[in-house]
């Protein structure tokens, strides 16, 4: 029983454990007879394939537990990938540094007066939740924004004139990789203030910015340069070539930054009030909007995250294939939402969380490496990942008892007895036990 | 609730023409006798998993009786009941039906057999229409393919019509109001010859105008021969109806009698096995100050035909450790009144707010909680509780924010507040860590006050704080709402049932089709005072 139990709760860890296995017993071997799949290379390259869907997939699983989808972040990634590109081949005033200056001024402006706001407010309740009571005195909806909105302010130009004074050369890797995401979250914020504001359903808000992205991302490419290319030391600093450089020997650069997505966001989701009304949001929209949870903004910001998230993509895709496309990104946001169900985190929102996810990415990162050390087709891969996801969805969501419910319930039910003998009929202890939640709940 | 009397109009021909209809065929003429046990239960036993539900119950029923099933929530009547309508398949004991036993497969097998049941929560689809609902998954059809609407309406309006429900068969279930959703449902059932009808619940949800409407099909069947079985958690509705009871308690049978001679002391005694006395507090006198303040509060809701004045001219003072009740007919306004006060009624909304004298304005349950005003909803399932979490986080919710620092939550400061909670509204449960789903309604209701009196509050908004528990828990909770006035708290409490709103109030404001009616005092608030104020048409209609 206790055996069981920690089976069912450890599940989650279970389809990856397989995998694994399943890799290291039927890797080819190297002609000094070592696995190819348990060895060290192939590994972090595994971690570097996984990390642009994983950290697109870390904000799709703040939008989902939330009770949204987020199409968008392919369009979104592949955006992502054409300002990043342009930034750091085309000097002068391109399309895309005009959209990029802008953004980042906002987003530095915005985000700093927000948290200086924060912290103020912080500071002033403090004394009072340490005191174990409630605030006393009403804390109106303007007081204390003077001095973060100046501070905003200050940082917001300040920022405008930084990124503009690179506009004149090219963007340096730090640039990049502050401003592209600035870009990024500008659309997420779009998407956000539509559900939010304009009371869109995510589904058909997300639709609409996944296609309208695409097209944004071509319009700033222009007509010539579907795809720019980006050579490091020719066109572009050499210097960039740190985002897909080892860190130590030991973690490539892109999944640094997918480890840090998840342990971040993980701790925001476990640790934080923000983390917890997501959650609250998700399981009962209504009930937390009458606790006076301002679901708005959580909402808005779970988005302005995911798009975030999507930009940082962008950047490492642009290092790691040399290249920014619009379409970079197409069938992204599949693999994200996949990735997130797959490791148990439910559609309708409420119920999951990101160490799900993480295994969710890794099993499809491990899969399409084993199918390619066995030189299979990638269309088999595709099969194969479909077949996954039903798999692992049916495990997850019902526990084996319930299934072997369902098969007794096919089975014929013993012809209702004339005597009606006590002995008539009993159920087998599997479909009692396996029942019990539901029943007893129906009972009270 | 306001009472009926005994025996109002049986409809005879009606009655008789539901006999003659569909029924005839089948019982020949054996209605008369209403003697009859048309359902005998012997020895029936059912366990979830080594819970024990039901043990050893016996049940019988009669023919155009009207049989009462009691007991406290977890009693074993809803165990029972689903057993008789071929739900739960799988149980010890006997069901005979006319004298042939019988084991039912499931819900259509019994269906077939005569029993129908109508759940607490209705199973009509609101985009269709009354007649389309009665007759789904039946429908007449032309030449084999196509639904035959025509006789679809025609037999639902004929249905209806005998029944004596005057509802239009063509109109969308969204469109009816509860009660009248509940006779569709009804209707439904004897749609499928039903001579047995198993009724759960079936006037939670409705105002008492739609009860007395209820409660007269219900006779009418009673008299047409059907059984009848029926539970309530009201007990005066009980009483007025049925005509014999069977009390469960804890899974066992403890009373079967007529309901002649029995009184409802004696049916609360059976029911929570020793003896419950309600208690009215003594009023206290407050002379201090108001906490709140309403004047002249105004709300106009959005429908689809334009703007609807819900709420007129409703003023009202609470001092602290005043119980204020809000009585009147569903729909008159009562609900929105706490709403508009909590800043969450949908709508545009005018009027002051003054909470300790200072004008204040709530524009959302953020506000309210600032200023320190709770409100517990109505449907605690779908607005009060995250059904799926712990009672930890439930109570929580909304004191994270206070308990937090810096956005970073306190652990240790939200599992305090839970423990309080549990301490002191004395929740039954493993810890604070227990799914709140797996609580009984009573217990879930507790945590539905404790979340917010875990924030602090001066003033505390109770909607319908007693729907569908039982009644020792609503003794528990009368007790901890009169504690909580004891303390200070400013009390504002809308419930539909009259016994409580007497009980509770230390005064009555009386609510009719959105206008304030008056505002009675201790003293003035009796079942009569009330009924007059609340009853439709006695004050002006409001303006549009």
């Amino acid at each position: 029983m206790i055996v069981l139990r920690l089976l069912s709760r450890t599940k989650l860890y279970w389809g990856l454990a397989i995998i694994c296995l399943i890799g290291a017993l039927a890797s080819p071997h190297t002609s000094s007879g070592r696995n190819i799949f348990l060895s060290f290379n192939n590994l972090t390259d595994v971690l570097r394939q996984v990390s642009i869907t994983g950290l697109v997939a870390t904000g799709m699983t703040l939008v989902i537990l939330l009770g949204g989808i987020d199409l968008s972040v392919g369009s979104v990634m592949g955006f992502s990938t054409i300002i990043c590109a342009m930034l750091l081949t085309q000097p002068g005033w391109t399309p895309a540094s005009i959209v990029a200056v802008p953004a980042a001024a906002i987003a530095a402006g915005l985000g700093v007066g927000f948290l200086a706001r924060f912290v103020f407010h912080g500071l002033e309740r403090g004394r009072d939740v340490d005191a174990g009571r409630r605030n006393e005195t009403v804390l109106g909806p303007w007081r204390g924004v003077r001095i973060p909105a100046l501070l905003g302010l200050v940082c917001g130009a300040l920022a405008a004139v930084a990124t503009a004074s690179q506009v004149s050369t090219k963007f340096g890797v730090l640039a990049v990789l502050l401003v592209t995401p600035c870009v990024a979250l500008a659309l997420g914020a779009i998407n956000g203030t539509l559900i939010v504001a304009g009371r869109l359903q995510p589904f058909i808000a997300t639709l609409a910015m996944m296609v309208s992205a695409l097209g944004l991302g071509r319009l700033t490419a222009g007509q010539d340069h579907a795809v720019i290319a980006v050579y490091t030391g020719t066109n572009a600093t050499q210097a960039f070539e740190v985002l897909r450089s080892m860190v130590w020997g030991i973690l490539p650069m892109p999944s640094v930054f997918f480890l840090a997505a998840i342990l971040i966001f993980g701790a925001v989701l476990r640790f934080t009030t923000f983390g917890r009304y997501i959650y609250a949001i998700g399981g009962n929209p209504e009930a937390a909007k009458l606790s006076g949870i301002k679901v708005a903004q959580v909402q808005l910001a779970a988005y302005m995250i995911s798009g975030l998230l999507a930009g940082v993509a962008g950047v490492l895709f642009v290092a790691q294939y040399r290249q920014g496309k619009p379409d970079a990104g197409s069938g992204l946001e599949l693999d994200a939402i996949a990735a997130v169900v797959i490791g148990g985190t439910s559609l309708m929102g409420g119920r999951g969380g990101l160490a799900g996810t993480f295994v969710g990415v890794l099993i499809f990162g491990l899969l399409s490496d084993i199918l390619q050390l066995q030189n299979i087709d990638s269309n088999v891969q595709l099969l194969m990942k479909g077949l996954i996801i039903v798999g692992t969805v049916l495990v997850q969501e019902q526990n084996l008892g319930q299934l072997l419910t369902r098969w007794r319930g096919q089975a014929p039910l013993p012809p209702p007895t004339r005597t009606g003998s006590v002995e008539a009929y009993r159920p087998s202890q599997v479909s009692m036990t396996s029942k019990t939640r539901e029943d007893i709940h129906e009972a009270s | 609730m306001g009472m009926t009397t005994h025996g109002v109009s049986i409809q005879d021909e009606m009655a008789s023409s539901v006999r003659s209809g569909r029924r005839s065929s089948r019982d020949g003429g054996q209605t008369s006798d209403s003697h009859a046990v048309v359902l005998k239960a012997e020895g029936v036993s059912k366990t979830f998993a080594g819970v024990t539900a039901l043990r050893d119950v016996d049940f019988d029923l009669r023919s155009g009786e009207v049989h009462a099933l009691m007991g406290e929530n977890g009693a074993g009547k809803s165990t029972l009941m689903k057993i008789l309508a071929g739900v739960h398949v799988d149980y010890d004991g006997e069901i005979r039906i006319e004298g042939a036993p019988v084991r039912f497969s499931g819900v259509q097998d019994a269906e077939r057999a005569g029993v129908a049941i109508i759940h607490q929560e209705l199973n009509l689809v609101p985009e269709l229409t009354a007649a389309e609902n009665i007759f789904l998954g039946r429908e007449p059809l032309i030449l084999g393919t196509l639904v035959d609407h025509r006789r679809i309406v025609k037999a639902a309006s004929a249905l209806l019509k005998r029944l004596g429900i005057e509802i239009d068969a063509q109109r969308r279930i969204a469109e009816l109001r509860i009660g009248e959703q509940q006779l569709v449902e009804i209707a439904k059932a004897l749609s499928l010859d039903a001579r047995i009808l198993i009724m759960d619940e079936p006037t939670s949800a409705l105002s008492t105008a739609e009860c007395e409407t209820l409660f007269k099909v219900v006779r009418q069947l009673a008299q047409a021969g059907v059984a009848i079985i029926y539970t309530s958690h009201r007990l005066d509705e009980v009483v007025a109806l049925a005509d014999r009871v069977t009390v469960l308690r804890d899974g066992e049978r403890v009373l079967t009698a007529p309901i002649e001679g029995l009184s409802q002391s004696a049916i609360i005694s059976a029911m929570v096995g020793r003896e419950v006395t309600l208690t009215r507090r003594d009023s206290v006198a407050s002379s201090s100050a108001p906490v709140l303040s309403v004047r002249n509060l105004t709300l106009d809701k959005v429908s689809s035909r334009g703007w609807r004045r819900v709420l007129l001219g409703v003023s009202f003072d609470v001092r602290p450790g005043e119980i204020l009740g809000i009585g009147g007919l569903l729909g008159s306004g009562r609900t929105e009144i706490l709403e508009s006060i909590f800043g969450v009624a949908r709508g545009w909304r005018d009027g002051e707010i003054a909470i300790d004298g200072e004008p204040v304005s709530i524009n959302s349950a953020a506000d309210a909680c600032r200023l320190r005003v709770a409100l517990v909803t109505e449907d605690r399932k779908a607005l009060g509780l995250h059904i799926a979490s712990t009672i930890r986080d439930n109570v929580a919710l909304p004191s994270v924010g206070a308990a937090s620092r810096f956005g970073v939550r306190g652990f240790a400061r939200e599992a305090e507040l839970a423990t309080d909670v549990i301490d002191k509204l004395a929740v039954r449960c493993y810890g604070i860590d227990q799914i709140v789903a797996t609580l009984s309604g009573g217990n879930q209701q507790k945590v539905s006050i404790g979340k917010w009196l875990a924030t602090g509050p001066r003033v505390l908004l109770l909607d319908e704080p007693t729907r569908g528990i039982d009644v020792g828990a609503k003794q528990e909770i009368y007790q901890l709402i009169f504690g909580l006035a004891a303390e200070g708290l400013a009390i504002v409490v809308v419930t539909s049932e009259m016994p409580e709103l007497l009980l509770l109030s230390d005064r009555v404001l009386v609510m009719s089709e959105g206008r304030q009616a008056g505002i009675l005092s201790g003293a003035e608030a009796t079942q009569e005072a009330i009924m007059r104020l609340a009853a439709p048409g006695m004050s002006e209609r409001v303006a549009p």
